[in-house]
């Protein structure tokens, strides 16, 4: 007799078998691409005016809050403007993904009742569709700070594994936020009151330097801080980040992933009879 | 997780395809259609139950054999949909096993469609790859699938476009196309047009043969008897019985107290 080429049996601790689950996440990464793909042209982003809001959507928010700042607080420049687009642009990496993530398991009904896969494959495309939407404002970012005359350095290279630890981060979110939509439904309607106060508190409108000693416990508490701080300084300064930051900014990536991809896998057996 | 693309070659009648071994599968689901944080904590306090507990398989034990054409027959909720999907690697199972020795196609109720917005080929493509085959694998059979949905130009048009007739037409010509080891169909031979309906019921047939296992859902009593040449019943997530289609669809009729009325035969 052959031996079977499946077998399924109940999991151990609530959990798949995670070599096995790596593995077909691994030989289904066509889907993830063919899925990014599909989904940015049907968003009308292969376009010449596609890719054009996408720069021009932060773009012109960056320039809003620019003018809010200048009214408020009084102090403009090159720097302060750079350092607000750049963390922007980095800042709707994070948030694209959020938003994209919540609804990739919920919107994916009829494939999970059907087929059998890696369901982490659809908030892991989101993130992915995150990312393409990202890349192009960085571009535009790095025409913009030559013209504004930011200063260059090989520092900037420390973007790099900000981008990185960024998307690691969005990723961990992504799955979190997708396995909590499908209990309940209606967490996308306040998504944009979390992203909101996210975008607050993280040092965008202002510079992480420029904070208050006692506010700077918030750095504590939100897991951008440190990563905007060290991006602002790498790409907008050309200098250095903290290492302590860079670390913090590795911990609270590598935890809500870990923390994430948990709760999804201990909870994806039951996708298909929830939805 | 299966994978449509690894295929064993050269099964032989008699070998086993699938063994289900004393199957269990118990899940709890939300009473909410959409349950939602709101409705929760509006309901804080008050002791209303969120979610039940279903008790969708107990102790199955079924052998299907490569050669065979299962019908499973059963009233709503007997846990029909579950077995298949148990069988195919979509729901866990909480007790016993299930050993698959071949590739799986199936073709579950609700079929296949994963992106409205997107047009029937990028579905189709996705739901592939989704499945483990590769690209070249779709590309191969994608011309047959489109033939024989009949869709035409509409096949490039979003799917949110479709009638249920022409999902189904597509969802049916996926699964009866890529040629698996086993193939899983549940209730969807009674859609489509009476065209549509009969070019399927031909491509069923077609496809018993010796070195594929066929199992199908459906409570059209007198296809699964012209076609199967093996059925179970279940009942209440139970085996009831398995055997000669005639004498176990007589069985489950008699017990339905509905006698052999053409209404019922002609369920399709």
């Amino acid at each position: 007799m052959s031996t079977p080429l499946q077998v399924y049996e109940p999991f151990r601790a609530g959990l798949p078998p995670l070599r096995k689950y790596w593995r077909s996440l691994w030989s289904r990464r066509t889907f993830i691409s063919e899925y990014s793909r599909s989904e940015l042209r049907e968003q009308h982003f292969d376009s010449i005016f596609g890719q054009l809001w996408l720069i021009l959507n932060p773009l012109m928010l960056s320039a809003v809050y620019f003018l809010l700042i200048v009214i408020i607080g009084g102090s403009g420049g090159a720097i302060r403007y750079g350092h607000l687009t750049a963390s922007l642009f980095l800042f709707y990496l994070v948030s694209n993904s959020l938003s994209g993530g919540v609804k990739s398991v919920t919107a994916g009904q009829r494939l999970i009742l059907n087929t059998a896969f890696p369901r982490m494959m659809l908030p892991i495309s989101a993130t992915v569709i995150a990312f393409f939407k990202f890349i192009p404002t960085l571009l535009v970012f790095m025409i913009m700070r030559t013209v504004l005359g930011l200063p260059f350095g090989w520092q900037m290279l420390w973007s790099i594994p900000i981008i990185l630890i960024t998307l690691i981060f969005s990723l961990g979110v992504a799955i979190l936020i997708s396995t909590v939509n499908v209990y309940f439904r209606d967490i996308a309607s306040f998504l944009p009151y979390l992203i909101r106060t996210l975008l607050y508190l993280s040092p965008i409108l202002y510079e992480a330097s420029a904070l208050k000693p006692e506010l700077r416990v918030l750095e504590h508490f939100n897991p951008l801080f440190s990563i905007l701080e060290s991006w602002s300084l790498s790409i907008v300064h050309a200098q250095t980040p903290q290492l302590s930051s860079m670390l913090v900014a590795t911990g609270w990536a590598l935890g809500v992933l870990l923390i994430g991809t948990y709760f999804f896998l201990s909870r994806e057996r039951e996708f298909a009879v929830r939805l | 997780m299966s994978s449509l693309s690894v295929s064993n070659i050269n099964h032989k009648t008699g070998d086993l395809a699938v063994s289900v071994q004393n199957l269990g599968l118990t899940y709890t689901t939300a009473i909410d259609r959409r349950p939602t944080l709101k409705a929760r904590v509006k309901s804080l306090g008050r002791g209303t139950k969120q979610t039940r507990v279903v008790q969708a398989l107990d102790n199955v034990n079924l052998d299907v054999t490569y050669g065979q054409v299962l019908g499973v027959i059963g009233t709503n909720g007997a846990g029909k949909s579950s077995l298949m999907r148990t069988i195919a690697g979509i729901i866990p199972p909480t007790k016993g096993r299930i050993e698959v020795f071949g590739s799986v196609s199936t073709l579950l109720a609700l079929g296949i469609g994963f992106n409205p917005a997107m047009s029937g080929r990028a579905n189709v493509h996705l739901g592939g790859l989704a499945a483990g085959m590769t690209r070249k694998e779709i590309e191969d059979h994608f011309d047959e699938i489109a033939e024989f949905s009949e869709l035409g130009d509409a096949i490039d048009a979003p799917m949110r476009t479709y009638s249920s007739g022409m999902y189904a037409r597509l969802g049916f010509s996926v699964a009866a196309t890529v040629q698996p080891d086993i193939l899983i169909v549940d209730e969807a031979l009674s859609t489509g047009d009476a065209h549509f309906k009969e070019k399927s019921f031909n491509k069923i047939k077609e496809l018993r043969s010796e070195d594929r296992a066929l199992i199908l859902v459906s409570h059209a009593m007198a296809t699964l008897r012209e076609i199967c040449n093996d059925v179970a019943w279940l009942h209440k997530g139970k085996l009831v019985t398995r055997g000669k289609p005639n004498q176990v669809i007589d069985e489950y009729q008699d017990f339905l107290h509905l006698g052999k009325s053409s209404a019922i035969d002609e369920d399709l």
